[in-house]
């Protein structure tokens, strides 16, 4: 195994380690192990951080091609986005009972993945590909967050004995949930968005049309789509409470599959950065 | 009152439900087109999905699904979210005024102006000196994270009048945005050309394989053309293998080179609102028709791609129909027998031209492989001479003089979206007033948009910090 490897294992027994501890700290309201769940969870990036930059150095671009590369890019943004909010605001936390899991799945689906190196083909390579793809980073990072924060609130919502709602007390007031909900929702909104037009300039240069409705393209219209009409329901028609926060939750899925899904069900000149098709 | 139609027009694409409607139907729609293949009931695999689903077909055939982005319901669709954007980046507008009003009011503001006019009032202890109850009040407000200044006895904390534009210019971008994609439709032209090595062909309709032009499209005052200049098989800069790689150059009617560049991935040649990339490579091959007596009649290029398909590993793009001396045609196909390493073509380092020549009927007439300056006598007595065997580009042409504005469109949506993420809106004025019942603390609280708070929070958090103070609570 190479060191990066290695490294790699590291960085998910780390976020494996956060994700018991929020389990654990949460269910039996021990908020020392919350806080020791986001320490694990900032100090697994450390490994991850080391081991692509080893293979950055080592394949001479970075974390975009290739499924491997690109679950571990999402997974890296994911985990860097929560315990940043988490540092600045720690009573977000407990949030990390929904997001640690998602990152373990996404860094664990990539750990059974090949793990070769696939070549920057002409067509890929471009200084739009990092801004492109920072931005789709940064969006599903954002919307995870909005996602953790949704369960978080339906969670205490729906503990009737009471029991949810006082294993999580130490998030802030439900409304204040609310409003951080839509505003990770708006972030995400706004990179997404920024990853639609990169990728349409880019698009341009690359093949000479800015859109051409091709399935990845089409899948991440929709998810722009969805979240718009998710910040409608809430600023127009004054949607509160669990059916907000639900479709926060059941908007999250949608987005990681335009990301990593699409590239695999369809057929598509865009599928290059997960290895398929020759975009 | 019988409302004026524009007016109960615009309360239509003003409401809030249509445009979630609209919005959620160009997302199902969407959804929809990508498990659907999309094209001409002609094409291989629409045609194939067809036979597949028998069921689904005659529905999505009604629907106009297979050219789901192109279809009438669709592009209804799409301008009605136009127009309705349209409508409520206007509104969206008026509301931005007015807060950017009451702002400027605000920060105009002082004590005795809130005194006068406010809308949270909260009696405190009379021991409490002002300058005390302010700092108190202070502390309170940067505890839930709003920082406030103080001018005299007025506490403040006002957002500049700007950060009220985020959602109309958000707005306002994406009518503009839905514009410009619908003029570029309009006026765009993108098409598919070969061109041989050290040809040049005008950028007309008629050069082009494959053509497709907005309706607005205008081809009469094109007078450029374009040439391929040279042909590197292999070009790399850095690490990065680039693959074969022409050389391109624009030309204005009068023949003056305009740009000339290499051309790869990436790296179009961009003049203008011309566009040229290019997408695959093929040989060329120039062919002379010499008489009997060997003077020229007649010249030719005749372009050949690669192809997995065939035995020799290249296929005439279009084969050659020639006249001889009698009138009767002759149907030339000229192919580059290529060599196969290990399943893979590759250009042999010696190229050389399969001549095959047919009657209109498709008889096979001759059949011979010839070098470059090698000649064939066909059964006419005319002479077919291959004066040349190089390379050929295929570019892919696009003309759409909308692209600036399309950026432009992004820059101004971006712009307000970011505004909206970004920007806190809130007013939040405080001071200490007397009434009969002694002193007061007034406040004027507006929080829009990005406030780590909100006014219920705010009302608790002064509540608990002003009337449970040393055990004095002021019902
Ligand atoms: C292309 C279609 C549209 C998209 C992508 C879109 C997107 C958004 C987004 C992201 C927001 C939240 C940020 C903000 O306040 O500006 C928003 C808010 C809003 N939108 Fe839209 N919108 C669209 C069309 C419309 C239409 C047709 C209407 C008319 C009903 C509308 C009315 C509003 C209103 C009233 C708000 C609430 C603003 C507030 O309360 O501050 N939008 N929209």
């Amino acid at each position: 195994m190479t060191t990066e490897i290695v490294l790699m294992w590291v960085a998910l027994t780390g976020f494996v380690v956060a994700t018991a501890m929020f389990v654990f700290g949460v269910t039996f309201a021990k908020e020392r192990f919350v806080r020791i769940a986001v320490i694990a969870a900032s100090l697994g990036l450390v490994p991850q951080i080391m081991a692509l930059g080893v293979r950055w150095a080592r394949v001479g671009h970075g974390p975009y091609i290739g499924y491997y590369e690109v679950a571990n890019g999402l997974t890296l943004f994911v985990v860097a986005f929560f315990v940043i909010a988490a540092w600045r605001n720690p009573r977000l936390s407990a949030a990390g009972i929904a997001i640690m899991p998602v990152a373990v799945l996404l860094l664990g689906g990539a750990m059974l993945a090949s793990k070769d190196s696939l070549p920057l083909t002409p067509n890929l390579a471009s200084y739009w590909l990092f801004i492109h793809v920072a931005f789709a980073n940064l969006a599903f990072a954002a919307f995870v967050a909005s996602f953790g924060l949704g369960v978080a609130y339906v969670l205490r919502k729906r503990s009737t004995s009471g029991k949810w709602a006082q294993r999580l007390q130490k998030l802030p007031a439900q409304d204040v949930v609310e409003e951080l909900t839509t505003r990770f929702v708006l972030a995400g909104f706004l990179f997404w968005g920024a990853m639609i037009a990169s990728g349409a300039i880019w698009a341009n240069q690359a093949w000479g049309r800015y859109w051409g409705w091709d399935p990845i393209e089409t899948w991440s219209l929709i998810v722009w789509v969805i979240y718009a009409v998710y910040l409608h329901v809430r600023f127009t028609l004054g949607w509160k409470g669990e059916r907000l926060a639900w479709f926060a939750i059941a908007a999250m899925p949608i987005s990681l599959f335009a990301l990593l899904g699409t590239p695999i069900v369809f057929n598509s000149i865009h599928g290059g950065y997960i290895g398929r098709a020759d975009g | 009152m019988i409302r004026s139609v524009p007016r109960k027009i615009a309360t239509v694409l003003g409401s809030a439900r249509l445009a979630i409607w609209l919005l959620m139907f160009v997302g199902a729609w969407s959804m929809l087109a990508t498990f659907v293949p999309q094209g001409d009931s002609s094409l291989p695999e629409v045609a194939a999905w067809a036979v597949a689903h028998p069921v689904i077909e005659s529905a999505v055939r009604l629907l106009g699904l297979h050219a789901a982005f192109s279809t009438l319901l669709f592009r209804v669709a799409v301008v009605a979210l136009a127009a309705a954007t349209a409508t409520c980046a206007w509104r969206r507008t008026k509301v931005a005024i007015v807060r950017m009003r009451t702002l400027r009011t605000a920060a105009g503001a002082d004590a005795e102006s809130l005194t006068a006019e406010h809308d949270l009032e909260m009696t405190i202890r009379p021991s409490l000196s002002d300058a005390d109850a302010l700092s108190k009040a202070a502390g309170v407000l940067a505890a839930v994270g709003i920082r406030t200044r103080q001018r005299g006895t007025l506490l403040f904390s006002v957002s500049p009048g700007w950060t009220v534009w985020g959602s109309p210019v958000f707005h306002g971008g994406l009518v503009a945005l839905i514009l410009v994609l619908l003029l570029s439709g309009f006026l765009r032209s993108e098409g598919l050309m070969g061109v041989a090595v050290g040809d040049t062909v005008p950028d007309a309709p008629e050069s082009y394989g494959v053509l497709e032009s907005g309706v607005l499209r205008d081809w009469q005052n094109v007078q450029r053309s374009i040439r391929v200049d040279a042909f590197d098989t292999e070009y790399r800069t850095g690490s990065i293998d680039r693959g074969p790689v022409p050389t391109v150059s624009v030309l204005d009617g009068a023949g003056n080179v305009i740009k000339s560049q290499r051309v790869y991935p990436n790296n179009p040649l961009q003049t203008g609102s011309l566009t040229v990339h290019a997408t695959e490579f093929g040989f060329a091959a120039t062919l002379a028709v010499l008489d009997k007596g060997g003077v020229e009649r007649g010249r030719a290029i005749q372009l050949i791609d690669i192809s997995e398909e065939t035995s020799g590993g290249t296929v005439p793009v279009e084969p050659l129909s020639l006249a001889d001396d009698k009138g009767n045609r002759l149907v030339v196909a000229v192919t580059v027998p290529m060599e196969r390493r290990g399943g893979e073509l590759s250009v042999p380092q010696e190229r050389v031209a399969r001549v095959e020549v047919f009657a209109a009927d498709g008889t096979p007439v001759l059949d011979e492989v010839i070098a470059p300056a090698g000649e064939i006598v066909l059964p006419t007595g005319s002479t077919l001479r291959l004066d040349e065997l190089g390379y050929y580009a295929r570019l892919s042409v696009v003309d759409d003089p909308a692209i600036p504005f399309l950026y432009a469109a992004l820059a101004v949506a971006g712009m307000g979206l970011t505004l909206v993420v970004a920007a806190r809106q809130q007013l939040v004025l405080v001071t200490v007033a007397e009434s009969v019942d002694g002193p007061m603390l007034v406040a004027k609280l507006r929080l829009w948009r990005n406030v780590p708070t909100n006014r219920t929070e705010i009302e608790r958090e002064l509540a608990e910090a002003f009337q449970t103070d040393e055990g004095e609570r002021v019902s």
